[in-house]
């Protein structure tokens, strides 16, 4: 099944009163969110340790989900609170591409999940920032490789993965 | 889903208790505890300035003290709020709150401009005096605001720093200024603002270290 945000929101509900099937369940449900969310944002042999990281990071701050407010929109903030930690930690040499999953981008995203996208807050990013953290953060490309595919210099690029990083951590919460 | 994946799972939900939703009413709850036995101190330590509370203060007692205190306010719910993450939340009330409070200090620079004199803002017996006891003060509501934000989840690390020395500058100068009796602009609109943005500074510099998780 795919859960709607009224299934994660009772799910969590009961998670915090101690039911313990409904957040087996509710970790299964959130576990196949995150991978979509993360798919085209994640080398796909990071995507399982960020998943699983966030995982754990939904059970140590399950406490902070407000049961009057929706499900995705926390768990998104959670997520991409990890993901720019993420980006943050991992340097990769090795190139490879992403995984092309067209059937991510056929399928309906509802209005929560359009706000909460990683799309929605990359595009926030300078081009230039997001190319660099695109090619070296996510693709794996070195340095030397993204500065000659983007026509910048080395050192612009280490700025510009800096700078976009830092951009990428104040804009977490932002919807639009 | 992977067999790891799955076995993590079923860890977490066989060791699963229940917890208490977060609500903000306990982080306002902690804020208010602190903020008492803030406002017991300074009264306990330095008095309480009768004037001030009977109206016979100057006008700009009552404004300086009362655009901080909403800063703090503002600042304040704010921090409370971001122990919740929720994309698509807005924390834009510190920084509107903010603008308002530079008011002062442009108004005291005007004043002391106007009358040809520096003298009045830098030579103030009371401005250390003023400045070390908010920043104490400040420690105090900063501390509660950090444990709050410890026990909940901030993402927006950066701004939970600068909206906790806010709040914390802000009220801490708050309950400590109404017991100061230097009720003119030129000490009012300076040495009060001074601590609120030290307390800012220090917020920035030290607690989204202390708040990471």
């Amino acid at each position: 099944m795919i859960a709607d945000e009224a299934t994660y929101a009772r799910l969590m509900a009961a998670a915090q009163k101690g039911d313990k099937s409904a957040y087996n369940v509710l970790l299964s449900e959130t576990g196949m969110w995150l991978e979509r969310y993360f798919r085209r944002r994640v080398p796909p042999h990071h995507l399982e340790d960020l998943v699983q990281d966030v995982l754990l990071a939904l059970h140590a701050k399950r406490a902070t989900y407000d049961t009057a407010r929706p499900f995705l929109p926390w768990l998104a903030a959670i997520a991409r609170y990890r993901w720019v930690d993420h980006l943050r930690k991992v340097y990769k040499h090795e190139s490879e591409m992403l995984e092309d999953d067209h059937a991510i981008e056929d399928s309906h995203e509802d209005v929560v999940e359009a706000r909460v996208s990683l799309e929605r807050l990359f595009v926030q990013l300078p081009k230039k920032q997001a190319e660099a953290i695109e090619l070296v953060k996510i693709e794996g490309c070195s340095i030397i490789e993204a500065a000659e595919k983007t026509g910048q210099s080395e050192s612009s690029v280490k700025v510009n993965i800096h700078r976009g990083l830092k951009k990428l951590a104040t804009l977490i919460e932002r919807a639009e | 889903m992977n067999q790891a994946r799955s076995t993590m799972i079923a860890g977490l939900a066989d060791g699963l208790e229940p917890v208490r939703a977060f609500t903000s009413r306990d982080g306002f709850a902690m804020l208010g505890i602190a903020s008492l036995a803030v406002v017991a101190i300074v009264h306990l330590t330095k008095g309480i300035w009768f004037e001030g509370i009977t109206g016979q203060a100057s006008p700009f007692f009552y404004v300086t003290n009362g655009l901080i205190l909403l800063l703090g306010l503002a600042s304040a719910a704010t921090v409370v709020h971001m122990a919740s993450p929720w994309v698509g939340n807005q924390h834009e009330a510190p920084v509107w709150a903010s603008a308002m409070v530079g008011v002062l200090p442009v108004t005291a620079l005007l004043s002391v401009f106007s009358h040809g004199s520096w003298a009045e803002v830098l030579v103030d017996d009371h401005a250390a005096a003023c400045v070390a006891a908010s920043i104490a003060s400040a420690f105090c509501v900063g501390g509660a605001l950090v444990f709050w934000l410890r026990r909940g989840a901030p993402v927006s690390l950066n701004l939970a720093g600068w909206f906790t020395g806010l709040a914390a500058g802000a009220l801490g100068n708050s309950f400590y200024g109404i017991t100061c009796s230097v009720d003119v602009i030129a000490h009012q609109g300076i040495w009060h603002v001074v601590p609120v943005i030290a307390s800012a500074v220090i917020g920035r510099l030290v607690v989204p270290g202390l708040v990471r998780w």
